[in-house]
Order: C-alpha cells, then sequence, then structure tokens
C-alpha cells in the first residue's frame, strides 16, 4: 500500500514587491511532494528563501503562482480560517529560536497547542501535553521555566509542543542552528525518532549538510528551485 | 451541536488563555489597573453613597410624612388663630375624609413638656396624640414591642409608645416591655405603660412619646390641653392638590364660622430631593472624568505592551488561532483584567460606604439605621469596568488580529 499524499506544490513561485516597485523572486518553479512518513531535507545558503518555502509548506504563506495542494486539495481555495484549523490540526513546527512561550511553564508551553484544539484534546490537555514532555525525556522539567533549560531541552519542548497534537507534517526550521554540534545531533535524532514513531513526514529546512543527511531526501535551493542532493552522514 | 461545542471550548479557552496571560503579567497588569480600580471604586461610591444618602434622608423626610400628606388646620374665629381639637373638628374632618375615602388618617395634638420617669431616671418629652395610622403614614413602626392600635383606647392603663431617644434615656430595654413609667403633665402623674419603641430619634428635641386621642382625653385634657391641632391624611400624589382643595372647601361647608385649610406638607411640595440629585451629577460627573483617564491609561499600557507580543501572536498563529480567536483572546485579556479591577473597586466602595463609623464622620450625623449597599451601584461598577476593559480591548486586539504571521514569528 503506497503512503498518502500530504502536500504537493507545484510550478510555486513567490516574489515580494520591493520599495522601488521592483519585484524580488523568491522561488521560481518548486515541485515538491510530501507523502507520510517522508524525511525531506533542504539545504541552502542563507537568503535563498528556505524560510519562504516553510512558509508555504506549513500554509502561512501563500505563493505568487502555482499550485500547492493540501492532502489532495488546492490549498489556494481554504479560506485563512480554514488554514488556521489545518495548521492546528495537521501541521507542527518547530524554529530555530525555539520560540517557546516566555513566562510559561515547559509543560504550559506544550499545553498551548492544544487551547486551539476541542474535544478531548482540549479538556485533556494537560495529561496530553505531560505525555508528551516524557516522550522527549523532560517529564521531570513540567514546571521548568523555558531560561532555567538549556538550549537542547527548549528545543526538546519545542519538538515536544510540535508534536502534541499529532500533526501529519512537521516543518522544522533550522532546528539545530541555535544549539552546539552534538547537542544539534541529539535533537535532530529525537526528532526523527519522534515523526518516525508518530508516522508524521518531516520537512527540515537547515544549512547543515550534516543534519540534512539524516534525511531520506535531500534537496538543495538555489535560484528559487529545489534541486535533488544526495549526502551521507559525516 | 458540534459547532456549539467547539465555540463553548473556544470562549473557554480564551478565557482561559486570557487569566494565564495576565497572571504572568501580574505586575504590569496590576499598575496598568490601579487607575481602573480607583476610578470604579470613586463611581460605585458616588452611585452608591447618593442611592443611600438619597434612601437616608427620604426615611428622615417621610418622617415628617410621606408623600402626599395633606395636613388640615381648622380655627375657629374665638381661638386668636391658633388651631384647637374639638369634638365638632374632629368629627367634621372624619366625615368628610370618609366622604372622600380616605384610608389614611390621623389627628396630630402636642403639649410639649411633659416629664417622663422610670426607676429614678427622668426625661423631658413631647407628647404627640396620634391615631393609629399616623404610624405608617411617617414611616415610623416599632422597633421593639409594637405601635398604636385603636383597640389600645380601651387599655385602663394608657397605652404609649415611646422613641429611641426617650427609651435610651429611661433606661428602658427590649425585655422590660411592656413597662410602666410616670408621665407628669399639667401637674397631674399618670402611670402609663409603654407598649413599644421606635428606631426614631428626634434630633435635639428630646424624646417623644405616643398616645391615642381617646387616650390623652381620658388622662391627660382636663389639666394640659393640646397647644396645636392638624388633622393629616395620606393620599395618592397625582390629584393630591385638588383634593386638598375641595377637601378644605368642604370643610369650611361642615364648620360654618371656622378658617379651614388644607394643604401639602410632605418634602416634594418642597423640592427637597433636587439637590440631591444634583450632587449625584457632581460626583457622577468627577468619577467619569477619572475612569476616562483611567482607561487611557489602560490603552496605552495595552498598546505598548502588544507592540513587544508580536511573536508571541505569530507562534499562536502557528498553533492554529484564527485571528477572530487572537482578536477575541487579547480582548479578553482586558476585559478579565478590568472585570477583577472593577470587582476590588467595588469591594472597595462596599467597604467604604457601608462601614458606619466612616459614614458618620462625614456626615456628622448618626445613622442608626444603615441602609444596605445598593445592588444596582454595584452593578454599575462591574458593567462599566467590563465596558471599559471591552472599549481599551479593542484597539490592541486590532493590532493583534492583524499582524502577519510570516513576519510576527520572526520579529
Amino acid at each position: 500500500m503506497s503512503a498518502a499524499q500530504l502536500l504537493q506544490l507545484t510550478d510555486v513561485t513567490r516574489s515580494v514587491l520591493l520599495p522601488d516597485d521592483s519585484q524580488l523572486h523568491i522561488l521560481n518553479g518548486i515541485n515538491l511532494t510530501v507523502t507520510e512518513g517522508d524525511h525531506i531535507a533542504i539545504v541552502g545558503r542563507s537568503g535563498t528563501g528556505k524560510s519562504t518555502l516553510l512558509n508555504i509548506l506549513g500554509l502561512l504563506d501563500r505563493p505568487t503562482s502555482g499550485t500547492v495542494a493540501w492532502r489532495g486539495k488546492d490549498a489556494s481555495g481554504l479560506s485563512a480560517r480554514r488554514a488556521a484549523a489545518a495548521r492546528g490540526r495537521d501541521l507542527g513546527f518547530v524554529f530555530q529560536q525555539f520560540n517557546l512561550l516566555p513566562g510559561r511553564t515547559a509543560l504550559e508551553n506544550v499545553m498551548a497547542p492544544l487551547m486551539y484544539a476541542s474535544g478531548r484534546d482540549f479538556w485533556q490537555r494537560r495529561k496530553l501535553a505531560s505525555e508528551a514532555l516524557d516522550r522527549v525525556g523532560l517529564g521531570s522539567r513540567l514546571d521548568s521555566m523555558p531560561q532555567t533549560l538549556s538550549g537542547g531541552e527548549q528545543q526538546r519542548v519545542a519538538i515536544a509542543r510540535a508534536l502534541v497534537r499529532r500533526p501529519r507534517v512537521v516543518l522544522a526550521d533550522e532546528p539545530t542552528g541555535a544549539l552546539d554540534v552534538s547537542t544539534g545531533r541529539a535533537v535532530m535524532e529525537l526528532l526523527d525518532a519522534a515523526t518516525v514513531d508518530s508516522g508524521a513526514a518531516l520537512i527540515t529546512i537547515t544549512h547543515d549538510a550534516n543534519v540534512a543527511a539524516l534525511a531520506r531526501q535531500q534537496f538543495r535551493l538555489e535560484s528559487g528551485l529545489l534541486h535533488p542532493l544526495s549526502l551521507e552522514v559525516a | 451541536m458540534n459547532n456549539l461545542a467547539h465555540m463553548a471550548t473556544g470562549f473557554v479557552a480564551a478565557l482561559l488563555e486570557a487569566w494565564q496571560e495576565l497572571r504572568i503579567h501580574k505586575l504590569r497588569v496590576l499598575l496598568s489597573l490601579i487607575g481602573v480600580t480607583i476610578a470604579v471604586a470613586s463611581l460605585t461610591t458616588a452611585v452608591a453613597g447618593a442611592s443611600m444618602a438619597k434612601q437616608m434622608m427620604t426615611e428622615q423626610l417621610e418622617r415628617q410624612g410621606r408623600p402626599a400628606l395633606i395636613s388640615t388646620y381648622a380655627m375657629d374665629p374665638s381661638g386668636q388663630g391658633i388651631p384647637r381639637s374639638s369634638a365638632e373638628v374632629s368629627q367634621a374632618f372624619a366625615k368628610t375624609s370618609e366622604r372622600f375615602n380616605i384610608e389614611y388618617t390621623s389627628m396630630i395634638g402636642r403639649t410639649y413638656g411633659p416629664q417622663a420617669s422610670y426607676q429614678g431616671l427622668n426625661a423631658e418629652t413631647t407628647v404627640q396624640v396620634v391615631d393609629p395610622s399616623y404610624g405608617p403614614m411617617h414611616r415610623i413602626f416599632a422597633q421593639h414591642g409594637r405601635w398604636l392600635e385603636s383597640e389600645d383606647a380601651k387599655n385602663l392603663s394608657p397605652a404609649v409608645v415611646v422613641d429611641k431617644g426617650l427609651f435610651t434615656e429611661l433606661g428602658l430595654d427590649k425585655g422590660s416591655l411592656p413597662a410602666t413609667i410616670d408621665l407628669k403633665s399639667g401637674g397631674d402623674t399618670v402611670s402609663v405603660t409603654v407598649i413599644g419603641a421606635t428606631s426614631t430619634r428626634d434630633m435635639g428635641m428630646g424624646g417623644e412619646l405616643w398616645m391615642l386621642p381617646q387616650t390623652y382625653e381620658h388622662w391627660f385634657a382636663s389639666s394640659a390641653p393640646l397647644d396645636d391641632v392638624s388633622y393629616v391624611m395620606w393620599v395618592p400624589i397625582e390629584g393630591s392638590e385638588e383634593l386638598a382643595f375641595e377637601f378644605a372647601r368642604q370643610m369650611r361647608a361642615e364648620l360654618p364660622g371656622y378658617m379651614v385649610d388644607s394643604n401639602r406638607q410632605d418634602y416634594l411640595a418642597w423640592g427637597a430631593d433636587e439637590t440631591l440629585s444634583q450632587l449625584s451629577l457632581v460626583v457622577g460627573g468627577i468619577s467619569g472624568i477619572i475612569l476616562l483617564l483611567g482607561s487611557l491609561s489602560l490603552l496605552n499600557v495595552a498598546m505598548v505592551t502588544m507592540k513587544q507580543r508580536i511573536r508571541e501572536v505569530g507562534i499562536r498563529r502557528s498553533f492554529g488561532a484564527t485571528t477572530g480567536r487572537i482578536f477575541f483572546s487579547v480582548m479578553m485579556e482586558s476585559v478579565v483584567a478590568t472585570a477583577v479591577a472593577g470587582g476590588l473597586g467595588v469591594m472597595i466602595s462596599v467597604a467604604l460606604v457601608t462601614n458606619p463609623k466612616l459614614i458618620n464622620s462625614v456626615l456628622a450625623m448618626g445613622i442608626d439605621d444603615m441602609p444596605g449597599f445598593p445592588v444596582d451601584a454595584a452593578l454599575l461598577g462591574m458593567g462599566v469596568s467590563i465596558a471599559v476593559g471591552a472599549l481599551t480591548g479593542v484597539l490592541p486586539a486590532l493590532v493583534a488580529a492583524r499582524v502577519r504571521i510570516v513576519d510576527a514569528i520572526r520579529v
């Protein structure tokens, strides 16, 4: 049985209008298919449009042209409300700077996405968040504030938060960018294992070839286009 | 049903988020809400204080007669203009008031200076000779024992009711009723029975004592005729002026040769309530200005804070928060905060306004019956604070809702 298709980008372009009225073309025709269980890495230098691509994949931004299909349906027709619902339900984000909510404990941070859920997920948010933190090895740090956690621990909280609603796709934007090499590797292995366990697809945006090498599919983003890569784990 | 459950969950979640936000930033919230708390406390205090003062004043004024109270004097030409009591006048008043179908009527006769004595204690008193209806007509009720009844006229021991001043001066207490005291009037001393005591106190006039006309006539009239006599009746306000005119006309017909005058004697007839309304307006206006300043300061803090929370908004949007939900959550933060501040303000107001020592020192008068805190003032305070929260929450909520997710996350 073939894996279900989750995201499909066809000839996606993205340009922005600059203050001098000229167009800056960031993406020039991206084609990408993401299916269940995929682990895709996209590498590229700074300013090549990696984050822009991730925003489009995460339904945070819309392409200038081309189509984004979400589970077989054109996502351009999705209302902002439905896009938000899909984002909350099926997409998880891991950011370079962790983006933990200040002033809230690790547990409250992981509970935060469940505040936008309904039914069992909302009412049992404390239990679900505790379990998610337990899975990333932070079961004993539930009440710790972000500033008392190390960088690796903060990113693990962010991973638990991204996975707590059991998303179909996890989008990681430079997840090891703020970590040292060994911590970064440990975090990536955890992220990979957690998504494999849950069956979610993982798309990692990185400029680190070693991180990208952990993925089963690799692409290089250059001149607004994706080029297949083949990297070996160092 | 599913949509309803989803909306209910969203509402609960927004409230929880708002509360969490306030808990985390409690110091900032506390500082920004001081103005609102003070404003709500002063507004509520002004409204409640005015309402309570009005109630107290109304009760005091109604002791002179509840509106509409028509007073009738009948002066016989030989009495040199002093209203006199006579069976003829009383009969004419009874007959005329019956003709007009007036339920509440009373004679009022006074004599000043009789001495009341009880177990070695003496007190000067004013004796008021009244019918049983006098009590309800003047908002006078027995706090201990009971008020006068028609049947008391048949008592072998004259029944009297005393006010709080006389009750205290004679050293009486609740358990001593009915108590037999001596009343010396016009050279005669008569033992009378105190069957009740009112909560009223006649300011600076000594104690008051009430008895029925029949009682006075039987025991005291021969030695101490009443100093002045009038007749009062309690009627609906509407049409009372016309009634007074017509009543006097018919009384004159019943009493040829007498000069009869009937007119309104209650406080509404001389506009005592207008001063209080103006005072309420002035205090309310000042509180409104304080509230406006407090709201502006709250809005200012909220706007500055929102600029610092753009990234947080972006993160929440990435979790699936819709613009509507962000708007509602931010506004709820403001509403919950001002509701808490308003609640605190109302509590401060209740503590101030219901403190008898404070009220007595401010009003410089002894108030025995503290009226309860007006519920409408508390509701107004809460309503105003929630409205301020909603109004000052709209702008930051709009800013938060218009944030572009992509930009917000990068901040």
